[in-house]
């Protein structure tokens, strides 16, 4: 048992920190990445490569001047913030780094928790995430903010839906478990998820954009109309709390893109690989290796979600939610027909 | 149960005919698909006993959430032949409407949700069937959007109507709490079995629903919101009300309380013959004063519940109050039927001011003479059908210990009398407004020729209706 | 401790939260805080459905509930900008009879359910109920009636909400 505790605790500490690490260099690589594209450096001042470059700007956000408007309602003006921070984390609780390994006669797992609702849990907490932005527009009592507000939380509540279903698709070709850790599992026996959901993948993927609030779907930051969106208001660490909030949802939803499609740590031939290198079942060596491989899957969405950011146009709100509500429920409705179809003609799975 | 499912179907693809663009032989086939669910009560009624077909194997599955039984068939079939009345009588409203197709399918799915009222064996499916009549009837109240009285009458329904929702809710969860069970059988079963030790909660949880049901029939002290929702929403939704809504929701509150809480009528028997007695007070006195025709037909549909209520109140076992309260609905919505028809083409837009009726023998007597059979068996005047029908319910009562309540009876109905012949009055007595003829569509012509013939039917021949279940 | 088991700590702080915090939503005066404080309720109950093994009621609570529903209600608010200032005065007298009509209906329900602590509680169906996988064949064997029949009261209200909503077209 208190080996267990003792784990627990330092895991947990572990993946709080590498949510922050990965979110402070999601940053620079955002920068990096931006320059990568349009043919420049990119910053290069702070240490090699500008690597300091996240530290200087946390350094930054925390001596800054903290303004407080006079008119807003103070409480809700500071929870805002505080609620988008924790619930970016919330979801990070679920993910599965890596095999079990054994340590001492336990079998620890490189997960915090595996619950067999997993991912309505996810669901549930994307819902709620609303909340912090919702309410920190409004309680900065600016019309600007306020809009920007509506705009956010609309349009996740819009394309929370089609994911919705695409991950009931998802949960019927993975054999009915809501539990990520057995969505994984089966991954591991079989191909990957992609190979069984395509059409389902594409719709969560433009669904975690949105959810996301990253371009093409930034429209509730959208410069132009909005000043800033939502966080008109906010300066200093509470304006860092959205910004890094927004780092670490993208870092948590690639995770779950990259575990629920792509099989997480799981890679072609890994049993073969394993045996080669002489690792036995339960060696901790193989979990640091799939986390390894889990960590790369994921750097390879964030990456994507870089990509999408530099090189396409901001959608207007109407095509916004034409999109969402007109294209891709419809869509996802059909994919979902589909699953069912495969599932009891071609693949059998399902038995009338 | 094949009804049930021909209606549902009917409200899809009233939906689907915006799409693909059958709108116009949409009506007729409505018309076409009632008639069809009325016909299945008659294929159900006599269910085959050697052979079970696919349907009924399939509603055997269903774990006894729903229950055709010819109790449920026969109030089903008084509502479908009330819908087909009423879609002849609202014939013209659906032609004038920017979105009919959606008017069909809100009337549609109110239907279905009144068939489920009359033939639900679980508190789900109660829950259920009461909030499936009674969200389309929230929408259609208010579907006149640019008149404020209509959407004030929306809004009134939707907040009461939610009210007493949470109500039967919270009262269906003190039910559960007691007995374990949703089932009205198993309900009934665990009453009979416990000997009177039963949790007090259990008894708060049956008056709640008593309270949540009344709310929807509009009884006294629970009928504020239907003198306004009545007058504000467009006439032929009224009728609706009056007609459709009444009847399954007195199916619903007889199945339960007179298949579920048999057993402890005396509990709830006391509080329902005083909610009684203030219906037929406040409604009949009230109805007196009124100078809208609409607004008095509010009030004497509070006084008819009561008189239905009544049939509830007497708890017989057999089938004597259920013959009778059939018989009640049966009479009370082809009057109303007939009523609001003539209502609807003597006041297009004054909103049934009594004035308008002034002198209506000049002016049309046919429609005339159909407002006095129709009025006359409302007030339940000898021969109509409206006479029998509170013959029948009076005499359910005697041997009960609510005698008492048949002396306030007899006296509001006369108070009642008094405002059924001030529309009369008027018809005859009064000088016209105008001396342009009033005209009348040939459907609603024969409509009323329908209706009227119907009503002196029954009265004379009680006993087709009343012997039905023998 | 105090001779209670965990569960029955968290059943009794859990039941304070929600019934303090559903206090407060009739007790604010600003109907955002309401608003708030009902989200907050919401999740109290969530907690009770854990509690009850009901691990698939208590996320879809929060999705539905919290998530959704609640979200449009703030919307609504926020958008109408009410304030406390915009809230009509009642009259005393309906006060007054609103308290009374609540006091009779708690004092009812206090009454009722006085003693029932004492009651053999019975076990209905089994305790894993809850559970995705059971519910599941619950909802589509026992009740399957009701959750297909309930597909027709969404339709009804989401036609109705359009028909409200929809602008005429001249």
């Amino acid at each position: 048992m208190t080996v267990f505790l003792i784990y627990k605790a330092i895991l947990c500490v572990l993946i709080f920190a590498v949510s922050l690490g990965v979110a402070a260099y999601a940053t620079w690589w955002e920068r990096k990445f931006a320059a990568l594209l349009q043919d420049r450096k990119g910053p290069n001042r702070a240490g090699p490569l500008g690597l300091f470059q996240p530290l200087a700007d946390g350094g930054k956000m925390f001596m800054k001047e903290e303004i407080i408007p006079n008119v807003s309602n103070k409480f809700l003006f500071i929870l805002g913030p505080s609620l988008f921070l924790f619930l970016s984390f919330l979801t990070g609780v679920l993910i599965p780094w890596g095999k079990d390994f054994t340590y001492d006669g336990h079998a620890l797992a490189l997960q915090l928790t595996d619950i067999n609702v997993g991912l309505l849990y996810i669901l549930g907490v994307t819902s709620i995430a609303v909340y912090g932005i919702i309410i920190g527009g409004w309680a900065s009592n600016n019309k600007y903010s306020l809009l920007g507000a509506v705009r956010a939380s609309s349009q996740m509540i819009s394309y929370e839906i089609a994911m919705g279903i695409s991950i009931i698709a998802l949960v019927i070709t993975a054999g009915g478990t809501l539990s990520f850790r057995e969505i994984l599992d089966t991954q591991d026996a079989g191909l990957a998820n992609i190979c069984y959901q395509p059409l389902g993948f594409l719709i969560f993927f433009i669904c975690a954009l949105a959810e996301t609030n990253r371009a093409p779907f930034d429209l509730a930051e959208c410069e132009t109309e909005l000043v800033g969106g939502y966080h008109t208001e906010y300066s200093a660490f509470k304006l860092g709390a959205f910004m890094f909030g927004e780092y670490i949802n993208m870092f948590v939803s690639s995770a779950i893109m990259a575990g629920l499609y792509f099989g997480g740590y799981n890679f072609p031939f890994a049993k073969e690989f394993y045996h080669m290198i002489g690792l036995e079942d339960g060696s901790a060596w193989i979990s640091l290796i799939g986390a390894g491989v889990y960590l790369i899957k994921t750097f390879i969405f964030i990456s994507v979600f870089m990509w999408i950011r530099w090189t396409l146009p901001r959608f207007r709100y109407d095509q916004l939610m034409n999109l969402g509500w007109r294209v891709l429920i419809p869509l996802s409705l059909l994919n979902l027909a589909i699953t069912v179809l495969v599932e009891i003609f071609i693949r059998g799975t399902i038995q009338l | 149960m094949k009804g049930l499912f021909i209606i549902s179907g009917l409200g899809i693809l009233a939906m689907l005919a915006e799409i693909f663009k059958f709108k116009k032989i949409l009506y007729p086939l409505v018309l076409v698909g009632i008639l069809a669910a009325y016909a299945m009560t008659f294929v159900d009624w006599n269910p085959p006993t050697d052979h079970l077909s696919r349907l009924d194997e399939l509603t055997a599955s269903f774990s006894n959430m729903i229950r055709f039984d010819q109790v449920a068939l026969a109030f089903s079939g008084v509502i479908l032949v009330t819908a087909f009345f009423w879609f002849i009588l609202a014939s013209h409203y659906f032609e004038n409407e920017t979105n009919i197709t959606d008017h069909f399918a809100l009337v549609l799915f109110a239907l279905v949700g009144a068939l489920m009222l009359t033939s639900f064996s679980n508190m789900t499916t109660l829950f259920l069937g009461v909030e499936i009549l009674s969200i389309p009837m929230y929408v259609l109240a208010a579907s006149r959007k640019k008149d404020i009285a209509s959407n004030e009458a929306g809004f009134k329904y939707l907040i009461m109507g939610s009210f007493a929702s949470g109500f039967l809710l919270f009262g269906i969860a003190l039910v559960y709490g007691a007995t374990g069970t949703f089932d009205l059988g198993g309900i009934s079963h665990y009453i009979s079995n416990s000997h009177g030790d039963v949790p007090a909660f259990f008894y708060a949880g049956v008056i709640m629903m008593l309270i949540a049901l009344c709310f929807k029939v509009s009884a006294a002290p629970f009928h504020f919101w239907a003198p306004d929702v009545y007058e504000g929403s467009p006439t032929v939704i009224t009728a609706l009300m009056s007609t459709v809504v009444k009847t399954a929701a007195f199916a619903a509150l007889m199945r339960l309380f007179n298949v579920g809480f048999h057993h402890i009528g005396d509990v709830w028997g006391q509080i329902m013959a005083v909610v009684i007695g203030l219906s037929l007070v406040i409604s009949n006195i009230t109805a007196a004063s009124q100078q809208s025709v609409k607004r008095m037909l509010a009030y004497s549909s509070i006084s008819h519940a009561a008189f239905m209520l009544m049939g509830v109140l007497a708890n017989k076992n057999g089938f004597d109050s259920i013959s009778s309260i059939l018989y009640y609905s049966l009479a009370y919505s082809v009057g109303s039927i007939a009523s609001f028809t003539v209502l609807y083409n003597v006041s297009k837009d004054n909103n049934g001011h009594i004035e308008a009726f002034n002198g209506l023998s000049k002016r049309n007597p046919f429609l005339a003479v159909c407002m006095v059979v129709a009025l006359l068996s409302l007030a339940g005047i000898p021969v109509t059908a409206g006479f029998f029908a509170k013959y029948f319910i009076f005499t359910t009562l005697i041997g009960t210990p609510y005698k008492w309540l048949l002396g306030v009876a007899v006296v509001t109905s006369a108070i009642g009398a008094y405002y059924y012949f001030k529309v009369l009055i008027a018809m005859y007595f009064k000088p016209a407004i105008s001396t342009e003829p009033v005209k009348v569509e040939m459907s609603h012509t024969v409509l009323l020729i329908i209706t009227t013939l119907f009503t002196l039917a029954i009265g004379i021949v009680p006993g087709y209706i009343i012997g039905i279940f023998k | 401790m105090l001779g209670y088991t965990i569960t029955q700590w968290l059943f009794g702080i859990l039941s304070f939260l929600a019934i303090m915090f559903a206090l407060m939503v009739v007790f604010t005066r600003n109907p955002i805080n309401s608003v708030l404080y009902l989200v907050l309720t919401f999740f109290c109950i969530a907690g009770h459905y854990l509690l009850l093994n009901a691990q698939f009621l208590a996320v879809v609570h929060i999705v539905v509930y919290a998530g959704a529903i609640m979200v449009l209600f703030l919307f609504v608010i926020m958008l109408m900008n009410l304030n406390q200032d915009t809230e009509p005065q009642k009259t005393v007298i309906s006060k007054v009879v609103a308290a009374i009509a609540g006091g009779l209906l708690l004092f009812v329900m206090v009454g009722a359910l006085r003693g029932s602590e004492q009651l053999q509680i019975k076990q209905y169906g089994h305790s894993d109920i809850g559970l995705v996988k059971n519910l599941g064949n619950v909802l589509f064997h026992d009740f399957l009636f009701p959750f297909e029949i309930a597909s027709v009261l969404l339709l009804a209200a989401m036609v109705g909400a359009i028909m409200i909503g929809k602008k005429e077209i001249k």
